[in-house]
């Protein structure tokens, strides 16, 4: 009887011993800080006003006045400001055929500007970093981007570099996804990721209207962040890397074919968007909803949300479930209090921030960014991030939740807890005060009537 | 009284005696130091007789409850310790692209198409001393794109193209794993030259119908390297994710990356880069590792790019008149010989065995305290190795790397081989090359393969793989119909 109640007592103590085991196991290695992170502000020689657009398109001359006063329609609905970016190759003139050079000194003005402001913020040498990746969607010259700045700060022969390309619009939550793996694996690592997107040698100066809207909307930015999950630099850091979701939906054809780069009929490179596209998204949104949700809500509004969906069953089941409909039947807000909304455009913003029963104090920064900067692309996340501190928004273990959208079709997201009071200005320093201005409307619309009319 | 001095030969011979009983000694040093301990311990065990034994045995007073507490302990430090380690990547199988042969560029294909492409006399001459002096055989094939005078290089192409190659591999792969496309959990493409948007990995996903949380990445731009950082990757996130199995494929995309220009320096990559690609399944489930051909070993990338000199070696750049081409610089052969001596000074340490390592760091010492004259030892890669796989980027890299590692000819033979059938590949080429080595009935059980690639930045990158079960021939694949015709003899020039 002793024997047994001994035998049985340290069978107790050893599995006690390895489920804390287990749970240590999990915990160590596991931690992602993000330490800082610099946005691209072009300088203000670059500057895109509505007339300039304007000018740039009419120089297109294979197009007819209806396609001008679609296209500045466009722009001037677009929800954008008098203050964002181009390249210099386009401003100058040289949208049709730029250069190899041009399209490099685009992406390195980006790379190299945000990257010397974040070793000099966090005091970190080059030389220490042990991971580094680039992601530029649209432009990959060999050597790669990140072969471009190993040899500009001089890094390590051992230093783990990838450069992504391809991934579009939702590429920064890829990057980290990549990264936090990395950290998994590996401890006291250090690493930087450069996020863009290359606008240069992707103008499209042809004729089809679904390949133009990208030339109105798509503007230069970027951003440089430095990732580690070394415990020692955690109390240094600004935000820690709770969950990361990704969903592909591109085994639907609709879904994979609504966003692609092609040749239109006359054989001139473009980004078509279809218009299936919205219907893609809320697709992808839904798929990653559908598994982000339990890791982010808490407990009781997950319950809430099973007991709501039981009635929605029972009650009304004659009315079509649309996945939207599902969605905003969750409460976000209950396990989030921050969203990096990506800024693909006024109508995404809104649309997402009905889906997720946001208010106007919460899509805000996304509609800000929108309005200072355009659609960055992948960094637009980080801009977005970066007004709500320059408002001083962030406050420690505030939940920020990254969510962006990208060709393929996919559907990233990504969720932080900040780890102490942020205050930096970073990008929006000079301009925040200003935010948010008393009117969106663009002041191109009082000058040419006409637009209105079209 | 003079002593005739000792003939060449037995010499020799003594001194490899020598250098056997050297290696043997101390890559078994800790078994012979064993053995005089256990054969001491047998023998007091003899001398003192099972009587004594036994009152040894219970002066040591064991209770049954210490008993079952020291074997707890053991079996639950050995759970901790097993599981803590990291996870074995197994490469369960790959296949590689067999090019049509309405594919094929003939030599005399590819200089009357030069001829009539090119306006500039020179720039087709130079052209053909290339070609001459290649390598490259009459059977390498170029993308249907490449084929029209001048060629075509339209987006639509590329995507052709990219379908062709990517499907064709991954179809060979699904049917000679039996994978299920839903059972993917990571998908890794590497693609240097040509990223669309949404990118190949997306496309993969599309045609095959992946699931949605299938974790992709798409890498490009990183050169002929680009395989094995792929594989680099894949084995990380084959770390953090339990039962999970990659897709890596590999390719390098022709179409749109022809030089219609004249500069010298561009003009190669028209001349060597030929149409490839390798779909390689890798995995960590347990219930694989029973069908696996190989386990990876290592994966150890260098990179020279802080130096700017490597740096600039294979550079993506217009010419003067504007044309878009890679340029080659003439020190690539020496910097790829730094580039390896650096891979080598970190990959050397962990699959060398202790004899070479010993002599290496005997010879570094001498050399920094006694005399810096004494020349470095080039620890032997072929105690370590049964096989090579080195980047068929071109004729003379991989004479320099013969040279560089002193490997004999059959060695590098299926580099050779594989530049002579398929031409420069790019990233899929080590994998061309690991299947003629299976096709040739080399591969045994047991067996270390090293795959040594090189690419833009300057970087190069080695894996090691552990053969674990014996490859039977016949091989389905690039080479089953032309095994039987390698290796052949390359002239050094071929006159065209």
């Amino acid at each position: 009887m002793d024997l047994l109640w001994t035998i049985s007592t340290i069978l107790l103590l050893c599995s006690l011993l390895s489920i804390l085991w287990k749970g240590f196991d999990r915990r160590r290695n596991r931690s992602c800080y993000l330490l800082d992170f610099v946005c691209y502000k072009p300088s203000d020689d670059r500057k895109l006003s509505s007339e300039l657009c304007s000018d740039i398109i009419v120089r297109n001359k294979r197009l007819s006045v209806p396609d001008y006063k679609f296209l500045l329609k466009v722009v001037v609905n677009s929800g954008i400001s008098e203050d964002t970016y181009g390249p210099r190759s386009i401003i100058e003139g040289r949208e049709e055929c730029p250069t190899h050079d041009d399209c490099v000194d685009e992406v390195d003005d980006c790379m190299y500007r945000t990257l010397d402001e974040l070793f000099l913020r966090t005091s970190i040498s080059p030389i220490d970093v042990d991971v580094l990746v680039v992601n530029v969607s649209m432009f990959a010259p060999s050597p790669s981007l990140t072969s471009r700045i190993v040899n500009r700060y001089r890094m390590r022969e051992d230093v783990k570099n990838f450069s992504l390309a391809g991934m579009g619009c939702s590429a920064s939550p890829i990057a980290i996804d990549l990264v936090n793996n990395i950290f998994k694996t590996r401890k006291r690592t250090l690493a930087v990721v450069v996020t863009s997107e290359s606008i240069a040698p992707n103008w499209y100066y042809g004729t089809d209207k679904s390949m133009m809207l990208g030339n109105c909307l798509f503007r230069s930015g970027g951003c440089s962040f430095m990732l580690t999950n070394d415990p020692s630099l955690k109390h240094r850091a600004k935000m820690s890397l709770k969950c990361l979701v990704r969903a592909h939906i591109g085994a639907n054809d609709d879904a994979y074919s609504c966003a692609i780069q092609k040749e239109d009929d006359e054989g001139r490179v473009g980004f078509h968007l279809s218009k299936s596209l919205p219907k893609a998204a809320v697709r992808a949104f839904a798929e990653n909803l559908q598994r982000l949700a339990p890791k982010v809500l808490p407990v009781g509004e997950l319950a809430l949300y099973v007991l709501r969906g039981f009635r929605h069953r029972l009650w009304r089941s004659k009315e079509a479930k649309t996945d939207a409909a599902t969605a905003a039947m969750v409460n976000f807000k209950s396990g989030v209090d921050h969203f990096c909304l990506h800024t693909g455009g006024a109508a995404v913003i809104d649309a997402v921030g009905r889906a997720l029963g946001l208010t106007k104090y919460d899509v805000e920064p996304a509609r800000m960014t929108l309005h200072r900067w355009g659609n960055t692309s992948a960094s637009s996340l980080w801009y977005v991030l970066g007004y709500m501190e320059a408002k001083k928004r962030l406050r420690r273990k505030d939940r920020v939740l990254m969510l962006s959208f990208g060709a393929g079709f996919k559907c990233n997201s990504c969720l932080w807890e900040v780890l102490r009071d942020l205050n930096d200005g970073g990008a929006w320093e000079d301009c925040i005060r200003a935010y948010p201005p008393q009117t969106l409307v663009n002041p191109f619309m009082e000058k040419f009537g006409w637009v209105k009319e079209a | 009284m003079p002593r005739a001095p000792l003939p060449e030969f037995s010499s020799s011979v003594k001194l490899k005696y020598v250098k056997l009983g050297y290696q043997y000694l101390v890559n078994n040093f800790v078994t012979l130091l064993l053995i005089p301990v256990m054969a001491a311990v047998y023998l007091e065990l003899v001398r003192m007789g099972p009587e004594e034994i036994m009152g040894l045995w219970r002066s040591l007073r064991l209770d049954l409850i210490q008993i079952l507490c020291s074997f707890f302990v053991i079996i639950f430090a050995a759970t901790v310790y097993l599981t803590s380690r990291p996870q074995p990547v197994y490469l369960v199988d790959y296949a590689c692209f067999k090019p049509p042969t309405t594919c094929r560029v003939p030599f005399s294909t590819f200089m009357e198409h030069t001829r009539l492409i090119s306006s500039d006399e020179k720039s087709v001459r130079f052209q053909m001393r290339i070609l001459e002096r290649s390598g490259l055989g009459e059977e390498t094939c170029l993308p249907p794109a490449n084929h029209y005078i001048p060629p075509r290089p339209t987006m639509e192409a590329s995507r052709a193209e990219t379908q062709l190659v990517i499907f064709s591999a991954i179809d060979d792969l699904v049917r000679k794993t039996g994978l299920r496309p839903k059972d993917i959990d990571i998908l890794v493409v590497n693609c240097s030259l040509f990223s669309p948007t949404p990118s190949l990995s997306a496309m993969i996903i599309n045609k095959y119908k992946l699931r949605s949380n299938v974790r992709s990445f798409n890498l490009s731009g990183m050169g002929c390297s680009a395989g094995l950082i792929s594989v680099d990757l894949a084995r990380d996130l084959l770390q953090v994710h339990r039962s999970s199995n990659a897709l890596v494929v590999s390719t390098e995309i022709i179409t749109p990356n022809f030089y219609a220009g004249n500069q010298r320096s561009m003009l190669l990559p028209n001349c060597l880069f030929r149409m490839g690609a390798a779909a390689i399944l890798l995995s960590n489930r347990r219930r694989d590792a029973r069908r696996a051909k190989y386990r990876l070993v290592h994966v150890v990338r260098t990179h020279k790019g802080a130096d700017d000199r490597a740096y600039r070696c294979v550079y993506q750049e217009e010419d003067a008149e504007g044309h878009s081409g890679i340029s080659l610089s003439k020190d690539l052969m020496a910097i790829a010989g730094e580039a390896l001596k650096s891979n080598i000074t970190t990959i050397g340490p962990l699959v060398l065995p202790m004899s070479e390592q010993l002599l290496f760091f005997l010879t570094l010492v001498g050399r920094k305290l006694i005399n810096p004259k004494w020349k470095p030892y080039i620890p032997d890669f072929k105690l370590a190795f049964e096989h090579f796989c080195i980047h068929a980027g071109g004729r003379a890299v991989i004479d320099e790397l013969q040279k560089n590692l002193e490997l004999s000819a059959e060695h590098v033979e299926a580099s050779r081989m594989t530049l002579h059938r398929f031409g420069n590949t790019s990233s899929s080429s080590l994998w061309y090359e690991l299947n003629y080595i299976e096709s040739k009935g080399r591969m045994r059980r047991g067996d270390r393969v090293w795959q040594i690639g090189f690419g833009s930045g300057f970087k190069c990158n080695s894996a090691v793989w552990k053969c674990l079960r014996t490859v039977k021939t016949p091989v389905d694949g690039p080479w089953s119909d032309c095994i039987d015709r390698y290796p052949v003899d390359i002239p050094e020039i071929v006159r065209l």
